[in-house]
């Protein structure tokens, strides 16, 4: 089965094809040159009635247009049409004066015009060059109201044009028609296609997650069991159990959110997208502590640079694993803003709290915030602050330089 | 105090009713699995507390708690959310919640919650007040909220008072703290905290209003009252 990305471009590309004659066209330009190879013979051969220098001109000029057709391939504007037209016809004022078969390359006009603009123009085109032939014999001599053979033949080519014209253009609409019929009907088959295969992976991934919450489920329900038999329970027992239960809610609901709203999982970082989403980011580095409560809000409506992102995630990181150290608390907040000028990213916890005496703290080796944080920061041009009280929590703050508003994309999760 | 629950999942309902009524202080004396029922249980018994579920089928929350004050405007609404979902948890504020919790709250977390929603005290979160804060910025950069077409009224400003507050207690400061870096009184803080709440829901109002006269104005223009 082809991949839904597969099946989806090439819907698309039937989708959006131009409907152009191109078969009419290309036979049209096969009989073309057959009769200019016919022309040519009769120019060469000589034939007593031939004018020939009047029959060279012709030919040659004809052979120019068609050699210049066949090269270019011209798109068949109204402009190329009518300079088609216009050599026709004069090639029929020069059949009427010097006699040959070069009434058979105008044809060729009247056809095009049919098969590219319908029936219609193709009958439009095979009266003006019939008129123009007709006119062509009247001035030469031609009376129209012997009926005699002459007459007949000249009646005859002339109402061969129309009715060429007339024929080529309804066959042209005709098969146009059943052409995008039959496009129409791929398209709906490749769309439907597509949209199995997404079904599929979906249903593929959403069984892998109903699965792995059925075990999380299970776990629970046997923890439990054994919890209830045991005379004392430790709160850190209880503790995972609920992170367990928490992570898979999250896991569940991010899939049938996704399902939702039909949209295919996520690219991953730096799949060269001008900016990345800083909520996601933090919500990813929350995540990655499954032994925290961590609560991230974020007031930044824009997409970001992606390095920034993703230094100023993975300082974050490290703050939130020095909170697991020292702290002694699960709650830590994550706020982040954007004022403009700077992005203010904060990191609290309502932990122990410590006194900011520096040279104790490199003393015991708690570097964590001071090497990784503060060197990160640093590199983005940015600046660190702490502040602690003991009872009442620490704050990490940190702020970081952000390019003019409008310089990159809008992240579409707000809040 | 008389509590009203809605919410579609009966699980959670009964969850929800063995929570408050633990303590004796709260008695839910009626029970609602959609917006319309809610709104029909909370005509026929007038509960002092409404606890609604934002993720039900059918009427949105917002419209839900709009009509819950409808019909009886003293009462206080709290929302009960799974997800926190931005948009939904917004709307409910501006229609008149309180305040939202998350649907993982324990049970002390959410007798808490409601016996401050019944005191008059909005339930201000950390996660809100982020909520809150980036609202009133697209407010004031004249951004549509919401798909409703911008400015037109005087859009409800805060204070650069009320902005601290807000941000701080996105920044996970209990009120306590707010009070002692801002050095003022959490009794301030709290009032604060009433303020930014009843200028969110007067802003919507007024848009509710205006959108309302709009209609109202353009049907006069096309069918002028007789006489």
């Amino acid at each position: 089965m082809s991949t839904p990305t597969q099946a989806g471009r090439r819907a698309r590309v039937l989708a959006g094809a131009a409907s152009r004659p191109g078969a009419l066209l290309a036979g049209v330009l096969v009989v073309r040159w057959c009769v200019l190879a016919w022309l040519v013979l009769l120019v060469v051969l000589g034939d007593g009635r031939l004018h020939v220098p009047s029959g060279l001109v012709a030919a040659s000029v004809t052979a120019t247009w068609t050699l210049l057709l066949t090269w270019r391939r011209p798109p068949w504007s109204p402009s190329w049409l009518g300079a088609d037209l216009a050599l026709c016809a004069a090639l029929l004022v020069v059949a009427a004066v010097a006699p040959s078969l070069a009434t058979v390359y105008p044809v060729a006009a009247a056809v095009t015009w049919g098969a590219v603009a319908g029936a219609r123009a193709g009958t439009v085109a095979g009266a003006v060059l019939g008129a123009v032939y007709v006119t062509a014999h009247v001035i030469e001599g031609l009376t129209l109201a012997a009926v005699d053979e002459s007459v007949l033949d000249v009646a005859g080519d002339s109402f061969s044009l129309v009715l060429a014209g007339a024929g080529v253009g309804l066959v042209s609409t005709l098969v146009q028609r059943s052409e995008a019929a039959v496009r129409a009907a791929e398209g709906d088959r490749l769309r439907a296609v597509e949209r199995a295969a997404r079904l599929g992976e979906r249903e593929v991934l959403a069984r892998q997650v109903h699965d792995s919450v059925l075990q999380a489920l299970t776990l629970v329900h046997k923890r439990g069991r054994e919890l209830a038999a045991q005379p004392v329970v430790g709160p850190a027992d209880v503790q995972g159990l609920a992170d367990l239960a928490a992570t898979q809610e999250r896991d569940l609901r991010e899939l049938l959110l996704r399902s939702r709203r039909e949209e295919p999982a996520p690219a991953p970082a730096g799949a060269g997208h001008a900016g990345a989403s800083l909520r996601q980011r933090l919500l990813a580095a929350a995540a990655a502590r499954p032994g925290l409560d961590v609560q991230v809000s974020t007031v930044v409506d824009r997409l970001l640079p992606a390095r920034l992102v993703s230094e100023v995630g993975a300082a974050v990181e490290e703050c939130l694993s020095n909170v697991e150290r020292h702290a002694g608390t699960r709650s830590v907040w994550v706020f982040a803003e954007d004022e403009g000028v700077e992005l203010v990213v904060s990191v609290r916890d309502d932990g122990a709290g410590f006194v900011l005496d520096e040279a104790r703290m490199e003393a015991a080796g708690r570097m964590g915030l001071r090497g990784s944080v503060v060197g990160r920061v640093g590199d983005l041009g940015g600046r660190v602050e702490v502040r602690s009280t003991p009872g009442r929590g620490t704050e990490v703050e940190l702020r970081v330089p952000l390019p003019v508003a409008g310089a990159v994309g809008h992240d579409g999760a707000r809040g | 105090m008389r509590v009203l629950v809605v919410d579609d999942h009966p699980m959670w309902r009964e969850g929800v009713r063995a929570d408050l009524e633990r303590e004796g202080e709260f008695l839910v004396v009626a029970q609602a699995a959609d917006g319309t029922e809610g709104v029909r249980a909370a005509r026929a018994h007038r509960p002092d507390l409404v606890l609604l579920d934002l993720s039900m089928p059918g009427m949105s929350g917002g419209e839900a708690i709009g009509r819950l004050l409808v019909e009886v405007p003293a009462a206080r609404v709290l929302v009960l959310s799974a997800s926190g979902e931005a948009p939904d948890v917004l709307d409910a504020v501006k229609a008149g919640a309180s305040g939202y919790l998350l649907k993982s709250s324990t049970a002390v977390e959410l007798r808490a919650a409601a016996r401050q929603v019944v005191d008059g005290e909005p339930v201000f979160s950390p996660t809100l007040a982020a909520l809150v804060l980036g609202e009133f910025r697209r407010v004031a950069a004249g951004a549509p909220t919401d798909g409703r077409p911008a400015g037109g009224h005087d859009p409800a400003r805060l204070t650069e008072r009320e902005t601290e507050v807000l941000r701080y207690v996105a920044r996970g400061y209990p009120y306590r703290d707010v009070a002692d870096t801002l050095v003022i009184s959490v009794r301030t803080v709290q009032n604060h905290v009433q303020s930014i709440f009843r200028k969110l829901q007067v802003s919507s109002r007024y848009e509710l209003m205006r959108l309302a006269l709009e209609r109202g104005l353009d049907q006069d223009r096309a069918h002028p009252p007789p006489g």
